[in-house]
């Protein structure tokens, strides 16, 4: 069953509309915006001419980018089918949903272990809107979606807790979106306050674009993308990424770049991508 | 902007275990593959169309997959190409072949209009499809007696048996939503659509219960636009985007009008609709609202 993060309507007329959805549409096709140059990368078709250019751009200064967002998705899938599986997971708190491809986390997850709860959130109408409609199960556990920036963890955390029960464990993820948190605005401090609201035994799921990796390439990536692109983006390197788990018991391998973390194939192990990934659980 | 043309070469042969959608696709990517294989030999579609006894309109139909293939057509062009690969060429006329058989809606070629055929194979094709209405419940949603109240207001007063033929070939294309791997539906609907008592009241208020019970499809979503939300009317109009699984097939807009539709698939157009589209999306009820905005229409009429 599906569901959304409004309460239930209060009679008729305007108790009918959820309060929240009125949404105020800012829908600007004319800049790159980072989920649409995500989609563009992984070959999808629900992007525009702004979009294009800017993935093309970062294409010609890093063409493996296309390798490294396709690896990522491959370690998203795997990270939950791990949590579902042989950590026992069945709650997931999924930020930066991106718009929907094949293998979202609610799909693999309720694949893995059905009843499985999946709250996902997006500050992007569109990506929102794309969510509710298409990432939507069988009946296999509830789907819920909430329209939240990362930077707004209270919101974030008070909305999810009408789907999500945290009194029991919970996996935090956070799939390539950090990037878009600048040291001025403290990722460091948004990750912990995530991880005060949920209980031990829950786990943090992370992948972050390196900079230390195919150094130069990125950082001309990264140039590129902050001129063509609403979102800007910070690469981080190996000790800034490890930080996020402080505290934290990292699964094995540890955090490792995304593709050598439990691949399914020495395919898939050899991905030139070049992001740091990892999944933390809370001691 | 390319009107749709007529798909008179079509030849008519009997199908044998045809893939869902059919021959619409199969032209599509080989015509696909044609402009590729063109533009990779640097050769333009007059030089093309010349070729093959034809002009550059002929090559642009072929091209898009509006027309059958003739094979010694398809011949000459890879030749031209420089293609020389005896299996790519015989993987491509194999591919040609296949693409001319014609759909299970061959049978209804007496009532149905030469421009919706090639919309019935994409709409069989498509793996996601987004429509925006504003006059008419869809007809992948409509009822016997709401399809038969329609086609009596587009056809006028015809004989029951070509009535009754249109709705049953109207209720053969819903299959397709409960069938083996069936496509995304993603309908955004004016409430106007759901206000006009077509067939009147009893007809309409089953029609939006039978959408209430369509709604509930894993597959379907559906969003209906209030009056109350304004804007929305820049659309200009209903409009569907077929989206195709292959991930070199483009979208297509489909346009329909009284007596004549437009498939577009240019990139610049498809941008357009679907931001259209997407905005439509948002501004519209949840689905889940959408749900209870139903319930209370079927209250009212």
């Amino acid at each position: 069953m599906t569901s959304e993060g409004h309460p239930p309507a209060r009679g008729p007329g305007e108790g009918t509309l959820p309060p929240a959805h009125e949404v105020s549409l800012d829908i600007d096709t004319s800049v790159a915006h980072v989920a649409r140059v995500y989609d563009y990368w992984l070959g999808g078709k629900d992007n525009f001419a702004a979009d294009r250019a800017a993935g093309e751009q970062a294409i010609q200064a890093y063409p493996d980018i296309v390798y490294s967002v396709r690896a990522n998705r491959a370690f998203l899938a795997r990270v939950v089918r791990y949590l579902a599986g042989q950590a026992g997971i069945r709650q997931f708190l999924d930020i930066g949903t991106g718009i929907p491809t094949a293998n979202n986390t609610h799909e693999v997850a309720q694949e893995a272990a059905p009843g499985s709860n999946v709250v996902y959130v997006d500050n992007d109408p569109v990506v929102l809107t794309h969510a509710r409609a298409l990432l939507t199960g069988g009946g296999q556990g509830r789907t819920h979606y909430i329209d939240a920036d990362l930077r707004d963890t209270g919101q974030i955390l008070a909305e999810a807790a009408q789907t999500l029960d945290f009194s029991r464990p919970v996996a935090i993820m956070l799939m390539a979106i950090l990037q878009h948190i600048d040291e001025a605005e403290d990722p460091y401090a948004i990750v912990s306050g995530l991880l005060d609201a949920v209980p031990p035994g829950s786990y943090l799921a992370i992948s972050h674009p390196a900079a230390d990796i195919e150094t130069e390439a990125m950082a001309e990536m990264a140039v590129r993308l902050n001129r063509l692109m609403a979102e800007k983006v910070t690469f981080r390197n190996r000790a800034q990424v490890a930080r996020f788990f402080e505290g934290l018991e990292l699964v094995e391998p540890g955090m490792v770049r995304v593709q050598e973390w439990r691949p399914a194939s020495e395919i898939e192990a050899k991905s030139p991508a070049a992001l740091w990934g990892g999944v933390g659980r809370k001691p | 902007m390319s009107a749709v043309q007529p798909s008179d070469e079509l030849p008519r042969e009997p199908a044998m275990d045809e893939p869902r959608g059919g021959p619409t696709v199969l032209r599509i990517m080989l015509g696909n593959q044609l402009r590729r294989l063109r533009e990779e030999s640097g050769i333009t579609p007059d030089e093309a169309g010349y070729e093959i006894r034809g002009s550059r309109s002929k090559i642009s139909r072929i091209e898009h997959g509006r027309v059958g293939f003739k094979e010694r057509d398809i011949e000459d062009l890879l030749t031209l190409y420089g293609v020389a690969d005896e299996q790519m060429r015989a993987g491509m006329l194999a591919l040609a072949r296949q693409a001319n058989s014609p759909g299970w809606w061959a049978k209804y070629n007496d009532i149905l209009p030469e421009w919706f055929e090639p919309y019935l194979g994409l709409e069989m094709a498509a793996s996601l499809i987004r429509n925006f209405e504003i006059q008419f419940v869809h007809g992948l949603f409509q009822t016997e007696d709401y399809a038969r109240a329609v086609t009596a207001l587009g056809y006028g007063p015809v004989s029951t048996d070509e009535t009754e033929r249109r709705v049953s070939l109207r209720m053969r294309r819903q299959e397709v939503l409960t069938g083996v791997d069936p496509p995304r539906v993603w309908f955004v609907i004016d409430e106007a659509a759901l206000r006009r008592p077509i067939g009147g009241r009893q007809v309409m208020r089953a029609q939006l219960k039978h959408l209430l019970e369509a709604a509930t499809l894993p597959n379907v979503t559906i969003q209906v636009v209030p009056f109350r939300r304004g804007g929305h009317a820049a659309a200009g109009g209903s409009f569907t985007i077929l989206r195709f699984a292959a991930p070199d097939l483009p979208d297509v807009v489909y346009l329909e009008h009284l007596t004549s539709a437009l498939y577009l698939d240019d990139r610049r157009d498809v941008d357009h609709y679907m931001e259209v589209m997407n905005r439509l999306s948002a501004e519209a009820h949840t689905p889940v609202a959408t749900t209870r905005f139903l319930k209370e229409i079927i209250q009212e009429i």
